[in-house]
């Protein structure tokens, strides 16, 4: 009980963070010295602030919006396997940007993260509009989520199998996520801000939805606007991450479910703790990934699991 | 006054009461009696402003339900569920606080009124228990409770007694017969006896297009209760 209260407050976990952000920008094939961060006359002045602030800076934002939007989609569909890939949204971005790869077009990183975000953003709505009769049913956005993935996971293998081999390698890199491939967005942590402050309002009313939406509306809560601004923050939330990062796996489900056991079920406690830990979480993943085998950077998605997986199993059996 | 005035219910589509009025008062007690699948529970839901409405009205207090905005209504009605779903591990102190969503932006003392409910109901002594881990009947006075807090003038309550002991039920039956001098109490119960000892009225439903209402002894006459025993449609 006593750990538990200490677990809930956020500050804790922004020092957590703070840390493992000082520790991800002095680890790497160059390692830094803590005294040098300052001084403009090192060459590792530029690595730090120019290469590896950024990256981490990248993985918290991305790390944020996925595991939010993971608590999100849990919440509502009322089914603890869901991932904020649920939606299509991955797929979508997937299929838009690797299109526009494989058509040659080069375009900026801002343009294709925007060509993303708009490919996820579609895919969610057909999603949504498929699910919608008169009312949002959640089972049928589940199962009509899962049948689109599987529809645009083989629209990107065909593509994969039509591409040469110089594409599939970036296509490769970003289907398995990759946190270097654009600077951290302004833009991006100004709607993730956004989300979490307008969330952070309702976070009453998520409660009362999380048991059930006849429960919500019989006590008070309109359940169908209150779905309408959660499906378009999971679907805001989600996009962003992908056209920034790539599909990182694992983040989305495991965060929620983990952030769940240790600070109780109270979207009070459950939002602001899931924010900074799915920053966290990715963070040291990256970090790991790059570090490990260095100067060889792994896919930063196979230590999402190999954290995930343990630090999962463990605080099921203890909680 | 909650007033439903010719309302067509439907049930997943289907059609279960074509033509229904009812006028419900503060200071009574209602009973609604019918056989399975009449649509008692339907009908509760549709009083409780929770499903659409395609013919008829509904108003509570002069204020029409379909239109009313959610915190307003839930300020106005309660409704307890036949069974809600077990979910999430809340504790029951957490859960019960979900009555009061309705009045968090009014200057009550929340806290105090949740402890005021948890010790009216007698489960002060559940509170930090969490409600997945509960027994039935322990779970239904969490319900109970939780629709106590709502604080509304006119309870509308689905089987109640579902899962009690008859220990319990005596007592919460007391609770719900002084609650229903002030406010307005509708409960749908199976028990015929408890609905004539202790209802002031009683809505008998015994088919799509036939339903009685009125004050109980009159409705619950022998020559009535016979056409709720031996209607076979």
């Amino acid at each position: 009980m006593q750990v538990r209260q200490w677990l809930r407050k956020p500050w804790l976990w922004a020092f957590l963070l703070l840390v493992a952000l000082l520790f991800s920008v002095l680890v790497g094939s160059v390692s830094v010295p803590i005294t040098e961060i300052f001084d403009k006359s090192t060459i590792t002045y530029n690595i730090v602030w120019q290469l590896r602030l950024p990256r981490g800076l990248n993985a918290m934002l991305v790390g944020s919006c996925l595991a939010l939007s993971g608590l999100l989609i849990q919440n509502m569909v009322k089914n603890p396997l869901a991932d904020p890939y649920l939606l299509g949204v991955s797929g979508g971005a997937a299929t838009c940007q690797l299109l526009v790869i494989m058509l040659g077009l080069s375009l900026s990183a801002e343009a294709l993260f925007l060509v993303g975000f708009v490919g996820s953003l579609l895919a969610t709505l057909w999603v949504l509009k498929l699910s919608y009769h008169g009312r949002l049913d959640a089972s049928k956005v589940t199962l009509n989520g899962v049948v689109m993935a599987f529809g645009f996971a083989a629209v990107i293998s065909f593509m994969l199998s039509l591409a040469d081999g110089q594409q599939i390698r970036s296509m490769m890199f970003w289907l398995m996520g990759d946190l270097s491939f654009a600077d951290p967005s302004w833009l991006m942590a100004l709607l993730l801000f956004i989300s979490y402050a307008l969330l952070r309002r309702q976070h009453t009313a998520l409660d009362l939805l999380a048991r059930g939406e006849l429960f919500a509306r019989k006590s008070g809560v309109n359940a169908e606007r209150l779905n309408l601004m959660v499906f378009i923050l999971t679907a805001l939330l989600t996009s962003m991450a992908v056209a920034q990062a790539g599909t990182i796996g694992f983040v989305g489900l495991i965060i929620p479910h983990i952030v769940r056991l240790l600070v109780g079920y109270q979207h009070r406690h459950l939002l602001p703790v899931t924010l900074i830990a799915g920053a966290l979480f990715l963070l040291i993943a990256d970090t790991l990934a790059r570090t490990v085998l260095s100067p060889i950077q792994l896919p930063v998605g196979i230590f999402t699991a190999i954290i995930g997986v343990p630090v999962f199993l463990y605080l099921s059996r203890r909680m | 006054m909650l007033k439903a005035k010719n309302i067509q219910v439907y049930q997943n589509r289907r059609l279960v009461l074509t033509d229904l009025s009812l006028t419900i008062k503060t200071g009574e007690f209602w009973g609604i009696v019918g056989k399975n699948g009449v649509g008692k529970s339907t009908l509760l839901q549709t009083l409780a402003g929770l499903l659409p409405l395609e013919r008829g009205t509904i108003a509570v207090e002069g204020y029409d339900l379909q239109t009313l905005d959610s915190i307003s209504r839930a300020r106005k009605i309660a409704y307890l569920m036949q069974e809600q779903e077990a979910s999430l591990a809340f504790t029951v102190e957490q859960a019960v606080e979900m009555g009061r969503y309705p009045w968090l932006e009014s200057p009550h003392n929340q806290q105090a009124i949740t402890d005021e409910i948890l010790s009216l109901c007698r489960i002060d002594d559940l509170r930090n228990r969490s409600i997945l881990h509960l027994s039935g009947g322990e779970r239904r006075k969490v319900e109970i409770a939780t629709c106590l807090a709502q604080q509304a003038d006119y309870l509308l309550l689905d089987e109640p007694f579902n899962h009690l002991d008859v220990v319990y039920k005596k007592f919460i039956l007391q609770r719900f017969k002084a609650l229903s001098q002030s406010q307005a109490v509708v409960m749908v119960c199976h028990d015929l006896e408890t609905v004539a000892n202790h209802c002031s009225h009683v809505l008998l439903l015994l088919g799509k297009e036939c339903y009685l209402a009125g004050d109980s002894a009159t409705i619950l006459s022998p020559g009535n209760l016979e056409r709720l025993f031996n209607d076979s449609d």
